[in-house]
């Protein structure tokens, strides 16, 4: 992927799953957990690498690493990167996740907050607003989608190919199966907001106002279960923030440094 | 059961009143509002189903065959053993096919329990296929489509050891636990009702049907795959030790007789289009939740979509797939065809589709019977 030359690509076996690896830079790690979806690329890291040892895995089932059908549960992903960690020799860390990906930091944070040091939230899935019911994306046509990911879908469109493309469907539907697996039957975990208040680290919780997956509602929500939060509310961006409004990632070097 | 030919009336009982406007919705499965289904016009279609099922016993066909499909115009047979329930007393030599509840959707031992009901009431005449169930039955059901051909095999596992091991035993599986498994009453049939799996041939499901010497019936895809299929079953049964007789591979196919092969097609083709194009409506989207194909599945099952486009076209459907229409002769003629290319005596034809009127399907069935299954039976 040449949006990643930066990156150096490193394949690991993580607990017998193939697990790829990008990272960049020096300096304390800083983990970035993608969301259901890897079509986005991670390229928007690349200015975190000047500060930070950016690690990006794959997550199981995603992008470029290997499936293990065994994965049922977001606690599945939650060892994994305990062994991924201590494969890759990182005790603390800063940690970023995306949506789903938000929701498995926030996991992981609320179990080993003492591991992490700075937790951002882009957008996390996980919690139930029901006034503000977030997007069924198991049930909405992936062709639906996509376009929702953005606020400006031409921000979004070199992504994605110009035509039809079965490789691309068939990726798209081998991360909907691993997604689905986790999420199918109970797309929230009720218990899940009543270990947050571990969390205790400095957090800060991005959201874009016209986030059409997951309502900008939702952080308030977040901020309710993690009161020493801060929310940063982006004008104009929609889901994946920082595709929408790029200069984020600025906003977001201060608060890790 | 005989070497010669069998003959099963197969019916979907769909619900045929959609409403004016039905073409606006992308598809008659799923999330097609119920609000468009009248209770009293379905209690009209089930009297005149039952009926057309109870007259296919009397006309001598072997066996009637039901089927399971959720939220849909396609069949009103959500439950189909309550269907079957009722058909036993008034079915009084035919065989009960139900083809049949995914086991994925029920408790197993409670769909082992009703089964051995089913049988013990009709005095050992069921038989039961196992379908995973479409993906549209996924969407319909709280169950993972993800982790569904896992369950299946574990659901069969436990109805399969409920009927053939003397109770109580125990299961403890990844997604059942059972501690008494001890189901009342037992199947009449020993060791249970001949069982079948039916799919659009998978080879996920192929491979569990030759494991454990089951029947297989593909539904819904052309000759030449079908035809694959059962070759390859075949081989694989043998592989695990089985040899299947030609009655274990049923041939589902639709049929229509009239006096004239350009009568025939007058009076059958405008039901059978509309039930390619409206009650057969699905979407990619049902066809396919997540994890209910594997990768590899998804993408030659959406290349071989891509061939269907287009509007019906009635001589390229018929040749596609296995219809028959036409003078007794003919359709007699084809069957005849099938069976020798298939290598099957097993013929489940499906007599009535869409919004066919009861005449019709009376007439279809009456000619069938006395004029396709003699010609057929004489060789």
């Amino acid at each position: 992927m040449s949006a990643m030359s930066k990156f150096t690509r490193e394949e690991l076996i993580v607990d017998g799953v193939k697990t790829v690896v990008h990272s960049a830079g020096t300096g304390e790690p800083l983990v970035l957990f993608h969301g259901a979806g890897t079509l986005d690329g991670f390229d928007f890291a690349e200015t975190w690498a000047r500060r930070f040892r950016v690690i990006v895995p794959y997550h199981p089932g995603f992008g470029e690493s290997g499936d293990d059908p065994s994965f049922t549960d977001i606690h599945d992903y939650v060892m994994h990167y305990l062994e991924l960690f201590d494969i890759l020799k990182i005790d603390t860390l800063r940690l970023m996740g995306l949506s789903m990906g938000g929701y498995l930091a926030a996991r992981f944070a609320s179990e080993h907050g003492h591991r992490v040091e700075k937790l951002v939230l882009i957008a996390p899935y996980g919690l139930d607003v029901p006034e503000y019911p977030a997007l069924d994306i198991i049930a909405t046509p992936g062709e639906q989608v996509v376009p929702m990911l953005v606020s400006n879908f031409d921000a979004l469109k070199p992504r994605l190919p110009e035509k039809p493309d079965i490789d691309f469907i068939a990726a798209r539907y081998r991360e909907a199966t691993t997604f689905a697996r986790l999420f199918w039957e109970h797309p929230i975990d009720p218990k899940f907001p009543r270990y947050l208040h571990r969390v205790k680290m400095p957090a800060l919780i991005v959201w874009g106002d016209e986030d059409k997956i997951i309502p900008v509602e939702h952080a308030q929500a977040w901020r309710k279960w993690i009161p020493n939060a801060e929310v940063m509310i982006v004008k104009g961006a929609g889901h994946i923030v920082h595709r929408d409004k790029p200069e984020v990632a600025d906003a977001i070097r201060k608060f890790l440094a | 059961m005989s070497t010669g030919f069998r003959f099963n009336a197969m019916h979907f009982m769909p619900y045929v009143y959609l409403p004016e406007n039905h073409k606006e919705y992308k598809t008659t499965w799923v999330d097609f509002p119920n609000k468009f289904y009248d209770p009293v016009k379905g209690h009209e279609l089930y009297q005149s189903y039952f009926e057309q099922l109870v007259l296919a016993d009397r006309l001598g066909f072997d066996a009637i065959v039901l089927n399971e499909h959720h939220n849909t115009v396609y069949g009103m047979m959500a439950t189909p053993n309550v269907v079957a329930a009722a058909l036993i007393p008034q079915v009084q030599r035919a065989r009960i096919c139900v083809w049949g509840v995914p086991p994925n959707f029920m408790l197993p031992n409670r769909l082992a329990e009703e089964y051995a009901i089913l049988d013990v009431m009709s005095k050992g005449r069921l038989e039961i296929a196992f379908p995973l169930g479409t993906g549209m039955e996924y969407w319909s059901n709280p169950v993972n489509p993800a982790t569904a051909r896992e369950k299946f095999r574990e659901s069969l596992k436990i109805m399969l050891q409920a009927w053939t091991a003397d109770g109580p035993t125990k299961h403890f599986g990844k997604f059942y636990t059972y501690r008494f498994l001890n189901p009342w009453p037992r199947p009449y049939q020993k060791p249970h009702p001949p069982c079948y799996i039916v799919g659009a041939g998978s080879p996920e499901t192929i491979e569990f049907a030759a494991e454990l010497g089951f029947g297989y019936s593909s539904v819904f895809v052309p000759q030449q795959v079908a035809l694959q299929l059962n070759q390859k079953l075949r081989e694989r049964a043998a592989h695990y030790g089985h040899t299947l007789r030609p009655d274990q591979l049923p041939l589902l196919n639709f049929v229509y007789v009239a006096e004239s092969d350009e009568q025939a097609e007058r009076e059958y083709i405008i039901h059978l289009q509309h039930f390619f194009e409206d009650f057969a409506r699905s979407s990619p989207q049902w066809l396919a939740p997540p994890g209910y194909l594997s990768t590899e599945q998804l993408k030659i099952r959406a290349a071989g979509a891509d061939k269907m486009h287009g509007g019906f076209d009635f001589k390229a459907i018929s040749s596609a797939f296995f219809i028959a229409v036409g003078t007794p002769e003919k359709v007699a003629n084809q069957i005849g065809e099938w069976t020798a290319r298939m290598s099957t005596n097993h013929i489940n034809s499906v007599i009535h589709v869409a919004d066919m009127p009861h005449w019709k399907a009376v007439k279809n069935m009456t000619l069938f019977a006395e004029e396709v299954i003699p010609r057929l039976r004489r060789g």
